[in-house]
């Protein structure tokens, strides 16, 4: 199952071009699942992008609009795109110029196979 | 400052035949969309407009891509700044050339 998983995925990131990493942690910024492109970036400080979103998603969801889902994080190299899935966070790393449009359509799709790793989180 | 471009697009939403329209920007996002038509297609429509792109790297006009499904049709255009997505239904009418 892991492995169609991680299949599918893999299958996303080339879809979309200039997408880098695709990243399922659990809220603590626990690593599930982790697909990325050949090219080699340096994400030594991605472990700290979950829990500062975990973060900045709650401070979000108190400024009266609803409970925050997604956050679009642009930056001069990258961009980050990251979804509250509760209880995972899913995370997007692309290009400058990537599709973030695309990026946000594959919310919907992904939603199948994301029910089985929250599962396996609500379990342990 | 977008009235303008939802005028634009209330006209092209009022055609005959079109169910709906919307216009993205580069990164892909929906600036504005009218009809009936799901906001999210605007990413879509531009990775469709940017992979057909691939097959005339050379050509100065931008293409405009016409997807046919069912009595449904999808038109795609992309200037490089702005992507237009336009969805139509064949009516009765059209179909019968009236």
């Amino acid at each position: 199952m892991s492995d169609d998983i991680k299949k599918y995925f893999n299958g996303l990131l080339q879809k979309v071009s200039g997408l880098y990493v695709i990243q399922i942690t659990d809220r603590d910024g626990v690593p599930l699942l982790r697909v990325s492109q050949e090219k080699n970036i340096d994400f030594a400080l991605m472990p700290s992008f979950i829990p500062t979103f975990t973060t900045a998603c709650d401070q979000a969801s108190k400024l009266g609009l609803g409970r925050n889902k997604t956050i679009i994080s642009m930056y001069s190299n990258y961009q980050v795109v990251q979804m509250n899935k509760l209880p995972l966070i899913l995370t997007f790393v692309g290009a400058e110029n990537c599709n973030t449009g695309h990026i946000l359509a594959l919310e919907h799709q992904v939603d199948g196979y994301l029910e089985d790793i929250k599962l396996a989180v609500t379990e342990a | 400052m977008e009235t303008q471009l939802e005028k634009v697009l209330m006209d092209t939403a009022a055609r005959p035949d079109t169910v709906g329209a919307l216009v993205a920007n580069r990164q892909g996002l929906c600036l504005v969309a009218k009809g009936d038509i799901d906001p999210n297609v605007s990413g879509i429509g531009m990775a469709i407009a940017q992979q057909v792109a691939k097959l005339e790297p050379n050509s100065t006009v931008p293409a405009t891509i016409c997807l046919y499904s069912g009595n449904k049709r999808c038109v795609i255009k992309n200037d490089g700044r702005i992507t237009a997505v336009i969805f139509k239904q064949l009516t009765a009418n059209s179909a019968t050339g009236n």
